[in-house]
């Protein structure tokens, strides 16, 4: 089957620009910068499965990462001791063992990837409509347990960070 | 081989690199969440692709994303939980000054 040279356009340029501002997040020292840098990472992604056809889970994607981000960039302001970056505080520790264990990822996924034999690429797609139809009675059908598990584990998880978060009783007049 | 599918696992290899680079490299815990969020954020991407590209006529792909974004949703609640007992207890959520939690 022949790529279509427009799809691995789109693909590169999203791709390279989730890339770029991935490192940007751990290369600013404003933490706020962090935080939007890694929004844009995201949002790239989210526009990577928008050039994949998968409609739903882009605009899911986008959606839920501006608002994790914009969380997360309050917390950011919150904890930190300079989230402005504007005294050069040292944040990193251990570098050289990160960059050889993210190095050693990367080419050994690499290595998977060019020797790996993927087949030849299927081109029809379900168009969207029909896509996000037959995902709801993937759901609510052969997946259901699977589905109903994770609904369970984020209320699980609210109440564990809720319980986690508050303060002990009468902790906070002392 | 297909040129598409090769040029979504690149891009996804390449971050989540920079993911373990960041999880492993930060002192700080909300950066440290920054790092995980690109890690699954790599895994989201092969999933779609590998959906899109192998098998698009079967939904089982697009459901395992949902679950992947689940697990991004609770590792930041979990997290910020964590981040904000830490803070209370001791004004900082610097791993660095947490070594008595280390075995």
């Amino acid at each position: 089957m022949i790529a279509d040279p427009g799809q691995i356009l789109f693909l590169t340029f999203f791709g390279a620009a989730a890339v770029w501002f991935g490192v940007v997040v751990f290369r600013t020292r404003s933490m706020v910068r962090s935080a939007i840098a890694l929004l844009f990472s995201q949002t790239a992604v989210g526009a990577m499965f928008l050039v994949m056809q998968a409609e739903f889970l882009g605009v899911l994607q986008i959606m839920m990462m501006a608002s994790e981000m914009s969380i997360m960039a309050i917390f950011m302001v919150m904890f930190m001791m300079d989230p402005g970056g504007l005294g050069a505080m040292e944040m990193t520790h251990q570098k050289r063992l990160s960059l050889k264990a993210g190095g050693t990822g990367f080419v050994l996924a690499l290595a998977v990837i060019l020797l790996g034999g993927w087949g030849a690429a299927v081109q029809e797609v379900p168009e969207a409509a029909v896509q996000t139809a037959a995902l709801g009675r993937e759901l609510l059908g052969r997946s259901m347990f699977i589905f109903e598990s994770a609904g369970l584990t984020i209320l699980t998880a609210m109440i564990a960070a809720t319980m986690v978060a508050i303060a002990p009783h009468g902790e906070d007049e002392a | 081989m297909t040129a598409e599918l090769v040029v979504v696992l690149i891009m996804a290899a390449a971050l989540f690199a920079i993911g373990i680079y960041g999880a492993l490299s930060q002192t700080n815990l909300v950066m440290i969440m920054m790092g995980v969020e690109l890690i699954l954020a790599a895994a989201l991407l092969n999933l779609v692709a590998f959906w899109r590209y192998l098998h698009p006529g079967a939904m089982a792909g697009q459901m395992f994303v949902l679950i992947v974004m689940t697990v991004m949703a609770v590792e930041m609640a979990v997290g910020f939980g964590i981040a904000v007992a830490r803070f209370r207890a001791r004004g900082s959520v610097e791993v660095e000054e947490a070594r008595e939690l280390g075995g």
